[in-house]
């Protein structure tokens, strides 16, 4: 089984930061692996310890200075690493799904993997969507939210659990090729052993513009536009009842359940 | 002339933070408190790979360079000086091994070591010797195809947590000259006659273990001893290069996460109405302690570089360890200044570097001791 793994390098910010104009300015800004990304790639380096994968390719769209951030899916044990990127790439403030979307399909149709994980989302933009969209347009089976996978796979067939809305869960059969989303807490990820830092070093990492997939510059525009990004002003709510915890248990209980903190 | 570091060295300091914010930050005033091993640490550091980075990839390690140790060794310490001590001693003494080793010792002592399976420990120093090493009196005697050994070490580094330890030992009381008749000798703390006493209530690096080690009568097989019979000191001296630098890149990280606390403090606290990193008196220490810390740095890289290259460097391995562990401790004195009676307890990090800091000036040769060896060296005196 081969598996392509989506990444991406995010934007991390400081605790406190300035927004200029419709960015956080660059100051305040660092950059990491998308959490969730880690996750994924946890998963499918996992499966292939288990003997289940054969190959575990990453893809990311991104220009040179997120390999860095790329090369520590390869420490942590993938094979090879895609990273496409495009002089159209370089001006443009806002890449939305569609556009992730007819990318990434071109990599899905090169690749041609049986299983493509994604992270739910991503921590700077999140869309939520890349995942799930790129499964409809290469015509696979998807699954959003899994937060566990079997790793025993029946034939064809991934086992997987999802999170559902209000602490529901739903076992699905999923049959592949497919592309699952995955969410935090479905395995621990590793640290990069300093070996596998070394060998990553010597992994390769291949670069392709959008002239080498066939997709057209087009692809590119976005229909979206950011128009402002603001802080909202938080406002803190504090409810004191006054009485025995006996008394006064019940009722905490239903604002818990009402503010959708407790089930 | 090349002062940058290569992108696999910037992701070993990154891999490392990260390891060091999650696995060390939250535990270690508890460790430091209870002066207990770091156990639990150690175990995922070593599936990391940060114990024994520096042997070879034959044996299990990573193969890492001297510049490359002194980064981890550097992120490490800039974190919590004990747990970060615990991990990088886990190969304490292998050195020795790695260098003048028989294969049949390599694979014996370096593998599970650099596996995270077995802790080391280099035992020096006795109760009656310290700066002074000629005078070692440990002895050892041969009977047959054994050494016995008598004696007593203090101060070991993993003492009650190490599985064996490099042991200098007198081979040859009647060997001409002082600095002859002293062999290297692995002694495994499973043997019948040894043991070990942990030593508490130490100023700082409390959660490294140190204890004195009693040899009555150890007999261990000769195939211990370690390169040449009565040469352990040219063997020895051998490593002060590597050893020196690797406590010189301990008080840069000591000094830099010094600093980064109390740059992080001074902008939090706020006193006649403004922040105080707004008066100039704690813009000038926090300026002060950024340009000590690189110019520490700097001195360190250069001599793990030339380690690295080869070259023998005496004087500038004694430079950086001197001036780097006192630069950490003039930083973190700085830094508990600026906590102001918050750096004066443990809520802070910076209590804990302030009494961590120390060390670095004493244990691998005190500060005094190497000033006298980069005076000699410049006199051309030899040693
Ligand atoms: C926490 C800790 C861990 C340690 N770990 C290890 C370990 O793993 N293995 C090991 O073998 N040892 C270890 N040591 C021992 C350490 O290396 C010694 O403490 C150190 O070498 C100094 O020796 P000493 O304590 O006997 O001091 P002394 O040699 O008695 O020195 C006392 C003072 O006299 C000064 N002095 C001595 N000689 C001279 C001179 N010629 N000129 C000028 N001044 C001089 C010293 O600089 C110092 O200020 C450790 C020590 C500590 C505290």
């Amino acid at each position: 089984m081969k598996i392509l793994v989506t990444v991406k390098e995010v934007a991390t910010v400081e605790d406190e930061f300035e927004i200029e104009g419709t960015e956080i300015a660059d100051q305040y800004l660092g950059a990491d692996l998308n959490e969730w990304d880690d996750y994924a790639v946890e998963e499918a380096v996992q499966l292939q310890e288990a003997g289940v994968a054969d190959e575990v390719v990453t893809v990311t769209i991104g220009p040179e200075d997120c390999e860095q951030t790329i090369r520590q899916a390869l420490a942590k044990g993938a094979d090879r690493a895609v990273r496409v990127w495009d002089d159209s790439l370089e001006g443009v403030d806002l890449l939305d799904v569609n556009a992730k979307t007819e990318i990434l399909s071109a990599v899905v149709e090169e690749e041609d993997p049986d299983l493509i994980l994604t992270g739910v989302q991503a921590g700077d933009d999140s869309f939520g969507a890349t995942g799930v969209s790129l499964a409809e347009e290469v015509g696979y089976q998807w699954g959003a939210v899994v937060n566990h996978l079997e790793h025993e796979f029946d034939g064809d067939v991934a086992s997987v659990r999802r999170e559902l809305e209000g602490g529901v869960e739903e076992l699905t059969d999923i049959e592949l090729p497919a592309a699952l989303t995955i969410q935090t807490g479905i395995n621990e990820p590793r640290y990069a052993s300093l070996r596998g830092i070394r060998q990553a070093q010597r992994k390769e990492l291949d670069v392709k513009n959008l002239a080498d997939l066939d997709v057209d510059e087009s692809a590119v525009d976005s229909d979206l536009e950011l128009t402002d990004m603001y802080e909202p002003e938080s406002e803190s709510d504090v409810t004191v009842w006054e009485g025995s915890a006996d008394d006064t248990a019940a009722e905490l209980g239903e604002l818990l359940r009402d503010k959708g903190v407790a089930p | 002339m090349e002062f940058g570091l290569s992108e696999e060295q910037q992701q070993i300091r990154e891999e490392v933070q990260r390891f060091a914010e999650n696995e060390i930050v939250p535990v270690a005033e508890e460790y430091d408190t209870e002066e207990k091993y770091p156990h639990d640490v150690i175990d995922k550091a070593a599936e990391m790979g940060l114990t024994g980075s520096y042997i070879p990839i034959d044996y299990g390690g990573a193969g890492y360079s001297i510049l490359d140790t002194a980064i981890i060794t550097e992120e490490l310490f800039s974190y919590d000086p004990g747990i970060a001590l615990s991990i990088v001693s886990t190969s304490f003494g292998c050195e020795a091994i790695m260098n003048f080793g028989t294969e049949d010792q390599k694979e014996r002592f370096l593998e599970p070591v650099a596996m995270g399976e077995k802790i080391s420990g280099a035992a020096i120093s006795e109760p009656d010797t310290g700066s002074d090493v000629s005078s070692v009196s440990t002895r050892a005697e041969k009977d047959g195809d054994e050494w016995v050994i008598n004696g007593n070490k203090m101060w070991i580094t993993n003492g009650t947590v190490g599985d064996f330890f490099v042991v200098l030992c007198k081979t040859n009381p009647d060997a001409q000259g002082r600095y002859n008749g002293f062999s290297q000798i692995v002694v495994e703390s499973d043997r019948d006659g040894f043991s070990a006493e942990k030593i508490t209530g130490k100023l700082g690096i409390r959660a490294s273990d140190t204890a004195e080690l009693v040899f009555d009568d150890v007999r261990v097989p000769e195939e211990n001893l370690v390169g040449t019979k009565d040469a352990a000191f040219m063997q020895q001296m051998q490593f002060f290069d590597e050893t020196r630098t690797a406590v010189a890149a301990q008080g840069v990280g000591i000094a830099k996460g010094a600093t980064r606390a109390a740059l992080e403090y001074a902008q939090d606290r706020e006193q006649f109405g403004q922040s105080i990193s707004e008066f100039q008196a704690i813009q000038h220490k926090l300026a002060e302690m950024a340009t000590d810390t690189e110019a520490a740095r700097n001195l360190t890289y250069k001599a793990a570089w030339n380690v690295d290259q080869g070259n023998d460097i005496t004087k500038l391995a004694s430079m950086a360890k001197e001036y780097a562990s006192r630069i950490a401790v003039d930083v973190a004195d700085e830094a508990v200044q600026i906590h102001g009676g918050a750096g004066y307890v443990n809520d802070f990090p910076v209590e804990r570097l302030y009494r961590d800091a120390k060390i670095t000036q004493i244990y691998e040769g005190t500060s005094e001791i190497q000033k006298n060896v980069i005076a000699r060296e410049m006199l051309g005196k030899g040693f």
